[in-house]
């Protein structure tokens, strides 16, 4: 156990090492990735010049919908700083062959390839995160308890594990079809379902999409579940919607469980591309 | 070139970009359908900010209703397949940067028209893999249009779509020749995409700008590549402004078109300069 | 008991053949077509603890892909294999932490870091005591002389450099088998033979179990007693150096030294003449018939000076590796006279 947090801190500090040797291309990234989420709030911004919420009495009123945005950018700049980088390194090693070294090592080869890079210029997001949410709960002018704040963090991690699952599976199916493009587009595609608020998939066709994306690709309770926790009006009323947590917790150990074991099965059939 | 030589390059470009494209059915396949996943999540949110709008203000925003709204995506999503110009800029750029544009230099080729053609053969390709879904999705989406407009918007639309191509073809390739004078151009691209994406009004309506805002983004010509070939179709536009908007287009289209030869000419000639 | 214990291994691949032109890619999109192609098949092979075995054939006659079978980076198809008493494809940490695996085509080091770090990371992978990670560093690090390069990044080596720490890479853990694949392709002689020597002394010192692979048969000549030959998946040969022309070559090749005025004109009655620099002449013949073949031409000629020599190495292997059918009956395994080459 102890050999793998210190592998973690080794890999960190590498890519640390690496970042800083790249400076300016490090800054830019930043700057260019945090300037993408101030425009995306911005357009939010915009419409919030013309409606008070997103959906009517869903409760989804500015300083909430930032809460939630803040969350949606705490999960995503962790992935992106962790695993992104490294589906994207696992697929090309799949291309190239160099998948061998990481084979040979004595170290569970999922740990590995998961965490070996880091992009730190993810960090940015993670504070800008951080800021607007703090931002979004003084303008609300709501405290959360310490309760809340330890269930926030819990699914936090959650939605983290679920998307990191997500992501390793489609990285494993990247063996079979030994070509990588399409498979993070297609993360790309499936994560947008899980930008908004999930009552706005109302209707015949959105309550398929909301049960289709809650209950097959949980990609819906990544961040549903951790705003709500935080924000007392959303918080769960009916014993009813206490089973969303719930069931997210279950989701959350599914996802772990089959993308491992998906991630096996491809391994088995990696086939080395010859040099 | 001769003509004729011209239609050869051209049909093998097209053939090769077509084989390109087929090896690879999974990719195929689902890259195709994936495109029109974020309009679906766009038609909902669109749908739950509507549902909250006041009566007073008749269920619109700035003078678009929610089924004027979702037509206005769709609409953007075929202007983007016109002008949106994957890898046109960082392809110069690379070029610039490895040397190989100097292959343009030797041979008896000129450089902007070849990748012309090639971007046209491209598009082609595109459009005849995209025009089944595309259209289905329209279908489905019928019902947020209200019917097709007057012969004369069709025609102004159509005509602003190909001037919308042209703009986004010389307006990257221009952006492309700064690759001359600063090698690193990659985040300065990124920038551009940023803007570009929301300021061509691929996000949003621009009318939905405030004050300056507007003032200043109707002031680019980043909007004519998204905004105007929508607004034209859904009637936005009309009359003399109309008018005046295609004649402002093609105008932009003329001196990006002239400032991308100049930036080629100047850089070339800063880059023998070099030796390199 | 043997360190590398392999029978009828086997490793089959299914390959998508791509279709050519524009009609074909579209029928590709219907119906896939695969071809199977055999990359190993039926290997078997025993190697004892410290002996240092080179991997000879042709490209693609499946040398790499049986190091891969041996490092448990693929699995095989079909038969066993046991490495320190471990099934390499099962993959435990325990067998992992005892074997090393280096490719002369493949980089495993960070490329824009100095070696050095990532040699600290190879030392929480594989649980290497500190202090005898430094000693282990600076000492493989001395021997190959680049102590100097450790803190550079590795993008900014030479090929040869970046073999080296390579090399120490792979040795931080004293692995007790290491797989080399081309360890000194694309490299040039100086650094060849640097890393030859360096190889041959580390395995006498530290007796470790080595398999190479290498096109250069100077690599092979200089470090291995034992040399297996590979063509087409199969073991063909198994033996020393030596015996490899003994095996192969039915020939012999006779230079002599005439005496003053001798006619040359007629020496292919003899065999295949190779080369005439008179007075000294070189002829090819059947190994079966040098002692008649030598009378005959002693009585026809004054020969001042007669030497019978084997052909070069290069040229028998060359032969064997463009025709290795003709060598197919003679497996080895079924052959107990060829172990008897290895004395």
């Amino acid at each position: 156990m102890w050999r793998y947090v210190r592998i973690l801190i080794t890999c960190a500090r590498n890519s640390l090492v690496r970042d800083m040797s790249f400076r300016t291309n490090f800054v830019l990234e930043t700057i260019s990735s945090l300037s993408w989420v101030l425009m995306n709030l911005g357009f939010y911004v915009l419409i919030f010049r013309y409606a008070p919420e997103i959906g009517k009495g869903t409760g989804w009123g500015q300083y909430q919908f930032f809460m939630f945005l803040a969350t949606g950018l705490l999960i995503n700049s962790v992935v992106q700083m962790v695993f992104m980088i490294n589906a994207e390194e696992f697929t090309e090693a799949v291309r190239t062959g160099a998948l061998d070294f990481v084979l040979v090592r004595p170290i569970d080869t999922q740990f590995f390839i998961s965490i070996r890079r880091f992009d730190w210029s993810a960090l940015g997001n993670f504070l800008l995160g951080i800021a607007l949410g703090v931002y979004a709960l003084g303008k609300m002018g709501h405290l959360p308890t310490a309760l809340q704040l330890i269930l926030y963090a819990l699914y936090v991690g959650c939605g983290i594990a679920i998307y990191y699952s997500l992501m390793i599976a489609l990285a494993a199916a990247t063996v079979w079809m030994g070509r990588n493009l399409t498979v993070l587009d297609f993360w790309f595609y499936i994560t947008i379902f899980a930008r908004y608020p999930m009552e706005i998939y109302s209707g015949p066709v959105g309550g398929v999409l909301r049960w289709a994306f809650t209950f097959v690709l949980p990609v819906l309770i990544v961040v549903n579940v951790p705003a709500r926790m935080l924000l007392r009006p959303l918080l769960p009323q009916s014993t009813a919607e206490w089973m969303l947590p719930l069931f997210g917790l279950a989701a959350t150990v599914a996802c772990l469980g089959v993308s491992r074991w998906l991630f096996q099965k491809a391994l088995e059939n990696y086939r080395s591309a010859s040099s | 070139m001769p003509l004729r030589w011209r239609l050869a390059t051209w049909w093998t470009l097209l053939q090769i970009s077509i084989e390109e494209r087929l090896v690879y059915r999974a990719d195929f396949a689902l890259g195709t359908l994936m495109r029109f996943l974020p309009i679906v999540t766009q038609i909902f949110l669109w749908s739950a900010v509507y549902s909250a709008v006041s009566d007073s203000h008749d269920g619109q925003i700035v003078g678009y209703t929610y089924h004027n709204m979702v037509a206005y995506y769709l609409l953007t999503m075929v202007s983007r397949a016109f002008s949106s110009m994957p890898g046109l800029a960082s392809g110069i750029a690379r070029d610039i940067r490895d040397g190989s544009i100097k292959k343009y230099l030797v041979q008896p080729i000129d450089m902007l028209g070849f990748l012309l053609v090639y971007r046209i053969a491209h598009k082609l390709v595109y459009y005849a893999v995209a025009a089944g879904p595309l259209a289905l999705v329209f279908f489905l989406c019928r019902g947020f249009f209200d019917g097709w407009p007057d012969s004369t918007t069709l025609a102004a639309y159509a005509l602003s779509l190909v001037l919308a191509f042209l703009l986004g073809f010389f307006l990257e390739a221009t952006i492309g020749m700064i690759g001359f004078w600063f090698l690193e151009v990659t985040s300065l691209l990124f920038v551009y995409m940023l803007v570009s994406f929301f300021f061509s009004g691929h996000m949003f309506p621009i009318d939905m700008l405030p004050g300056i805002w507007g003032t200043l983004v109707r002031a680019i010509p980043l909007h004519y590549l998204a905004y105007f070939p929508a607004a034209i179709f859904l009637g936005k536009v009309q009359g003399s402004a109309l008018v005046w908007g295609l004649v402002i287009q093609a105008a932009w289209v003329v001196l990006f078109c002239i400032l991308s030869r100049v930036s080629f000419w100047l850089g070339t000639r800063r880059y023998s300069g070099y030796g390199g | 008991m043997p360190v590398i214990e392999v029978d009828g291994l086997s490793k089959t691949y299914r390959v998508y053949q791509k279709p050519e032109g524009l009609l074909a890619s579209l029928r590709g999109l219907v119906r896939r077509e695969y071809r199977l192609v055999e990359a190993v098949r039926g290997i078997r092979l025993a190697v004892e603890a410290g002996e240092f075995v080179a991997f000879l054939g042709p490209n693609g006659a499946g040398k790499t892909t049986t190091l891969k079978l041996l490092s448990g980076i693929i699995t095989p198809t079909a038969g066993t294999a046991r490495v320190l008493g471990h099934i390499p494809w099962k993959r435990e940490d325990a067998y992992r932490r005892r074997f090393a695996l280096v490719m002369g085509q493949k980089n495993q080091l960070w490329w824009d870091l100095p070696a050095a770090e990532s040699f600290r990371l190879h030392q929480h992978i594989y649980r290497i005591d500190p202090q005898q990670f430094r000693r282990t560093c600076s000492q493989l690090a001395e021997m190959l002389d680049v102590a100097h390069l450790l803190q550079q990044p590795v993008r900014e080596l030479s090929l040869g450099e970046r073999m080296k720490m390579e090399l120490i890479a792979a040795l931080l853990h004293s692995p007790e088998v290491l797989f080399l694949d081309e360890p000194t392709i694309g490299l040039d002689v100086v650094a060849q033979h640097r890393i030859q020597s360096f190889l041959r002394h580390y395995q006498a010192s530290h007796g470790v179990t080595i398999l190479l692979t290498s096109h250069y048969m100077k690599d092979v000549a200089a470090l291995c007693k034992r040399v297996v030959i590979i063509a087409q998946g199969s073991i063909i040969y198994d033996g020393s150096l030596s015996g490899i022309i003994d095996r192969f070559s039915g020939q012999k090749i006779i230079s002599l030294q005439m005496a003053n005025g001798q006619a040359f004109d007629q020496l292919d009655r003899f065999g295949e003449v190779l080369s005439v620099e008179p007075p000294r002449a070189k002829l090819r013949i059947r190994r079966s018939d040098v002692t008649q073949t030598l009378a005959r031409l002693l009585s026809a000629h004054a020969v001042v000076d007669v030497t019978v020599e084997d052909p070069p190495l290069e040229e028998v292997i060359a032969e064997v590796f463009s025709h290795p059918e003709e060598h197919w009956g003679r497996k080895v395994g079924e052959a107990p006279d060829l172990m008897e080459d290895r004395g």
